[in-house]
């Protein structure tokens, strides 16, 4: 009789299951006391407190000197910094609100912090006329050309780049200077001038902030020159720093994942499921060691980007390359995704998941604008160059039927 | 109801337990269905909980924690709050309430879910949304709407520079449409259990043959070639096929109506006969005919879902065509798995004893219980 009870329970699961209702549905909780939902920022810490004050400054501006911008710009910048620190867009949605009453303004410190907001969404080119802007209003506004110089650096514009690079040194922007020039110097076939001038720049600065960042380029550009203890050095005094960012994270991470240490890739990762590019990059390592954790995070990521598309947005076109292509076995569509990604953003990171895509769905020709990168801009890093060569290699041929005796 | 699905599936953990996953950080979306027919509105407003807090304030004892009660108690401001950014106009404003409030979850957080109704002026003409949720406070808030406007869907994204959406009533191609009753017929063939049972007991014994043996006594074996088989099997779908048609067709267009107690005791009385007969053979030659016969009931079963999904008038022909192509596309897939496997396990006792002993007699029980559960009113198994 139990046996006869268990298949029909079993049927009738079945179709419970296979009924569509049978998924997470919108339910009316009993219990006061449950908790739906943890805020990212309570209400009593130093974050809070501040986006308050800077919060009431902007209200007050608005009602006493409505055309200063002054406020809203640094609540949108504070924004920001929460966006980057945290890989949470909801907060360049606030710093865009924020900043909506100025977008006719001319006050360089306004289009520079609109043309960030625009970049993070990657307006490329909307984001450089901003800066241009901001430019034409202070010349000497150095940050406008620092970021134009890392936009420039994207989109593998090395030349303009150095321009802009140069423009920082004419300002005395020694650390600015050296980053932006160091970087531009790595990605276009100089791996160790572009290093010693960023290894230069981090003996010279003690800012926190200046040394995550120089720190984390090290660590990369030491990988790229096939030195992997040295980028191990980099990386971990970047996180010794204790500051969150989701870029470190992401670029030790890969560095794990490239050195086959995909169990250091889960501890450090353990907390940052929320990110969509960390959670790809655990993802990646759990299915590596086979662990229980992958499905479900394969499964919520395949979500994440789904979700993604329906509201159209198109900013983790790389990670979603990487995914279809070692999660999702889609080489197919990891290519198409990794070619869209290419033609906005140029930087190694993009090229390298388009070569991988290219080689696993066997289209040579796809991965061409990655070779007439490599061929333009001489990048050094062995394991790139590799790759390129493979994704030129004819597609194999059929081998051809044995001769019946 | 959903209780007892809980119950089923803890206890043989078939199901695929959802683990909870981590909270993602994504821009804001709310994802707002509308079903609007004629003058009457229903839908669903799904809107994050830390979007409703950043707006209006949820927290109420400041602890970082939004509890159901502290969302319970501003239901009245969320209503109130949410309903002001929302503007549908089908000849004049449309009047919208919150009918019910609960909270569901997505891939970044929980989320209030506001069950929607609402009445406008006009029941023909073309429906205006103006959305304007949160787009003062974060301009990468988008809302994910999902709009049925008489029997036609429309998805779309709304965004601060959106303005005011219009859709026209009837504005989606033809071919959309067909397409539309195409996928709704596949996808209820597929979860009208009583008709997928109906088609397998009849399918069960095509690879069989009920043959008298050495011993003189009547068995089972499998079928010779796999020709017969198939044969068999176009007989009995074909059959099936035209007659739901015929019925379906007819009952859609209100031509003949019958009660729906009767039509569903109906089918679930064939099912049980169908599953019977496998176990003690009545009919043996002439399955098509059983088929068809049954196949007239079964229409009126699924005419009734198309009742429910409604019809367009100007495209009712188009519309039962797409449906009823739909089903058999749906049926022809069942087919077309069950018949290869099956074919081979033709000739292992697994089959017979198995699948079609075993599994017309429970096909047959499972419909005594519909059958008593449709005759009676009663609801015993199905949820």
């Amino acid at each position: 009789m139990t046996v006869f009870f268990k298949i029909f329970a079993a049927l009738a699961c079945l179709w419970a299951c296979l009924l569509p209702s049978a998924q997470a549905a919108p339910r009316l909780p009993t219990d006061p006391t449950e908790v739906l939902e943890r805020l990212p920022i309570r209400p009593g810490d130093t974050t809070a407190r501040e986006l308050a004050a800077l919060g009431a400054a902007v209200t007050l501006a608005a009602r006493d000197t409505p055309n200063n911008p002054q406020p809203a710009t640094q609540l949108a910048e504070r924004y920001y910094e929460l966006a980057i620190a945290r890989g949470d867009p909801r907060y360049i949605g606030y710093a865009d609100a924020v900043m909506a009453t100025f977008t006719q303004s001319s006050a360089p410190a306004a289009l520079v912090v609109r043309g960030q907001l625009k970049q993070y969404r990657h307006d490329f080119d909307g984001a450089l006329a901003d800066f241009a802007a901001a430019l034409n209003a202070d010349p000497a506004f150095a940050s406008a050309h620092a970021w134009r110089g890392a936009i420039y650096k994207v989109q593998a514009n090395y030349p303009a780049a150095k321009a802009e690079c140069d423009a920082l040194q004419k300002l005395d922007r020694a650390t600015l200077y050296a980053g932006c020039i160091g970087l531009a110097t790595a990605y276009s076939g100089q791996l160790e001038t572009g290093f010693a001038t960023l290894q230069r720049a981090l003996d010279q600065t003690q800012d926190a902030g200046n040394r995550l960042w120089l720190l984390t380029r090290l660590g990369e550009v030491a990988a790229w020159r096939g030195k992997p203890e040295q980028a191990e050095k980099y990386y971990r005094a970047a996180l010794a720093l204790g500051i969150d960012d989701g870029y470190l994270l992401a670029a030790w991470s890969d560095f794990l994942l490239d050195q086959k240490r995909p169990a250091e890739v889960v501890k450090a990762l353990a907390n940052w499921e929320a990110s969509d590019g960390l959670l790809l990059r655990l993802a990646l390592a759990e299915t590596v060691l086979k662990l229980p954790a992958a499905k479900a995070h394969v499964q919520a990521l395949a979500d994440r980007f789904a979700a993604a598309k329906v509201r159209g947005d198109t900013t983790h076109r790389a990670e979603e390359a990487r995914f279809q292509l070692h999660l999702g076995g889609n080489a197919a569509d990891a290519l198409t995704i990794a070619a869209a990604n290419y033609q906005v953003q140029r930087e190694p990171r993009d090229a390298r998941p388009l070569l991988e895509a290219a080689i696993a769905a066997r289209n040579p020709a796809a991965a061409q604008p990655v070779r007439d990168w490599l061929k333009s801009s001489g990048f050094e890093d062995a394991h790139l160059r590799q790759l390129v060569e493979a994704s030129a290699a004819p597609p194999l041929s059929a081998p051809k039927p044995e001769a019946k005796p | 109801m959903t209780r007892l699905r809980l119950m089923f599936c803890r206890l043989l953990a078939l199901c695929a337990i959802c683990a909870l996953p981590a909270v993602a950080h994504k821009a804001s979306d709310s994802y707002l269905v509308l079903n609007v027919k004629g003058q009457q509105i229903t839908g669903q407003w799904d809107i994050a909980l830390r979007d409703i807090d950043f707006a209006i304030g949820l927290d109420a004892n400041s602890d970082g924690e939004i509890t159901w009660g502290e969302v319970r108690a501003r239901h009245t401001n969320i209503s109130a709050w949410a309903l002001g950014r929302l503007n549908v106009q089908r000849g004049g404003d449309c009047t919208l309430q919150v009918a019910e409030h609960l909270v569901d979850t997505h891939t970044d957080g929980a989320y209030a879910v506001l069950r929607l109704t609402g009445t406008c002026p006009s029941g023909t003409q073309a429906l205006a949304v103006n959305y304007r949720l949160l787009f003062e406070i974060d301009q990468l808030h988008r809302g994910l709407l999902r709009l049925d406007l008489d029997g036609v869907s429309h998805s779309t994204v709304l965004a601060p520079d959106t303005g005011v959406l219009t859709i026209k009533a009837g504005e989606t191609s033809r071919l959309a449409q067909f397409g539309q009753y195409l996928v709704e017929g596949i996808w209820h063939i597929w979860i009208g259990f009583d008709h997928i049972l109906f088609l397998l007991a009849l399918l069960l014994p095509a690879v069989l043959v009920h043959a008298v043996t050495l011993g003189g006594t009547r068995r089972w074996k499998g079928v010779v070639s796999f020709r017969v088989a198939l044969t068999e099997v176009l007989w009995v779908v074909t059959a099936f096929t035209v007659a739901h048609s015929i019925t379906l067709t007819l009952a859609a267009l209100q031509i003949i109506e019958l009660p729906s107690r009767v039509v569903e005791s109906a089918i679930a009385a064939s099912v049980v006969l169908a599953a019977a007969n496998n176990l003690w053979p009545v009919v043996e030659r002439r399955r098509w005919l059983v088929a068809f016969s049954f196949g007239l009931i079964h229409g009126f079963g699924f005419a009734s879902v198309l009742t429910e999904l409604g019809l367009p008038k100007d495209a009712l022909v188009l519309s039962l065509l797409g449906f009823n192509l739909g089903v058999e596309t749906g049926q022809l897939a069942i087919v077309a798995v069950f018949l290869p496997v099956a074919y081979l396990l033709r000739n292992t006792a697994l089959y017979r004893k198995g699948l079609f002993f075993g599994g017309s007699f429970l096909t047959m029980l499972v419909a005594l219980v519909w059958l008593a559960e449709r005759a009676f009113n009663l609801k015993l198994i199905s949820v």
